[in-house]
């Protein structure tokens, strides 16, 4: 897992052992999703998943804290269907709307890539001087002056 | 461009200068005039980007009226940086989880032909590629 440092944007990576298609499907389809949605701790329950995989399409998940039952409502919009290449949702109600982009690389020995891309996204952090700028120095700053309190 | 607190703070922090000015604030307050020394900018510079700051919570400002000593917040910034460490453990999180499915399921398919959980019918011919 790899992620970039750029301030508002995080990417995330991981190699699967399993084709690309089954992969993209498990990313879309509630009967595979209510399996690992969830992060640890906390389960999607497989009929609080509506997912209508075309652009307009809803993503929409309720995520259940095993241990206080409380929830975590998410209401995704599909922008992008791309089977079995690309996936890409916006969140209104997240962070002035934050967009997913999903990626799935075929590594053509079985193996598949998937990336996810996230951008929560204020204009001006697109940039390049803003880019240029932020590389790497958000994380290393906000790390120092969360110690210095 | 939005106009949420996590935006606001983000939006604060984008430029080099202002992160300057906190990391200076960091270790202690300091009046207008002090902070625009080590940066070769006017006063009037270094307002308006304490103004940015101030908007976004990152700093608070004194009441003495000619010098206004400028002081860090952290409470934003621990905000932020919370949620871009929530954000990295849930995708962390489900991708563990899902190599874990993707293994149960295929060894699912090839020990007795069938998938643990039902495929979805409009793309089962691809599955068996």
């Amino acid at each position: 897992m790899s992620e970039t440092p750029q301030l508002g944007e995080v990417t995330y990576t991981r190699i699967y052992d399993a084709p690309r298609e089954l992969v993209f499907d498990c990313m879309i389809t509630p009967e595979h999703l209510t399996h690992f949605w969830g992060p640890v701790g906390v389960s999607t329950p497989v009929e609080n998943i509506k997912v209508d995989p075309r652009p307009g399409g809803v993503f929409e998940t309720i995520m259940v804290n095993d241990e206080t039952g409380e929830e975590y409502p998410s209401r995704g919009v599909f922008v992008e269907v791309t089977r079995p290449e690309k996936l890409v949702w916006t969140e209104p109600d997240v962070e002035g709307g934050m967009t997913t982009t999903s990626t799935f690389r075929d590594l053509g020995d079985g193996r598949t890539e998937v990336t996810v891309h996230q951008t929560n996204v204020p204009e001006m952090f697109r940039t390049p001087e803003a880019q240029a700028g932020m590389q790497s120095s958000f994380d290393r700053f906000a790390a120092y002056v969360v110690t210095q309190k | 461009m939005a106009d949420d607190p996590l935006s606001t703070t983000f939006a604060a922090l984008a430029d080099p200068t202002r992160r300057a000015i906190l990391t200076r604030l960091a270790r202690g307050e300091a009046t207008v005039k002090e902070l625009a020394e080590p940066f070769d900018m006017s006063l009037q510079a270094i307002s308006q980007h304490l103004k940015v700051l101030e908007r976004a919570g990152l700093i608070t400002r004194g009441r003495d009226a000619q010098y206004r000593p400028c002081r860090f917040e952290s409470a934003p910034l621990e905000e932020a940086v919370g949620w871009i460490e929530r954000n990295r453990k849930v995708w962390t999180d489900r991708f563990d989880q899902l190599e874990q499915h993707l293994r149960t399921i295929q060894r699912g398919q090839t020990t007795d032909g069938t998938a643990a959980v039902p495929e979805p019918t409009t793309t089962k011919e691809e599955h068996d590629r």
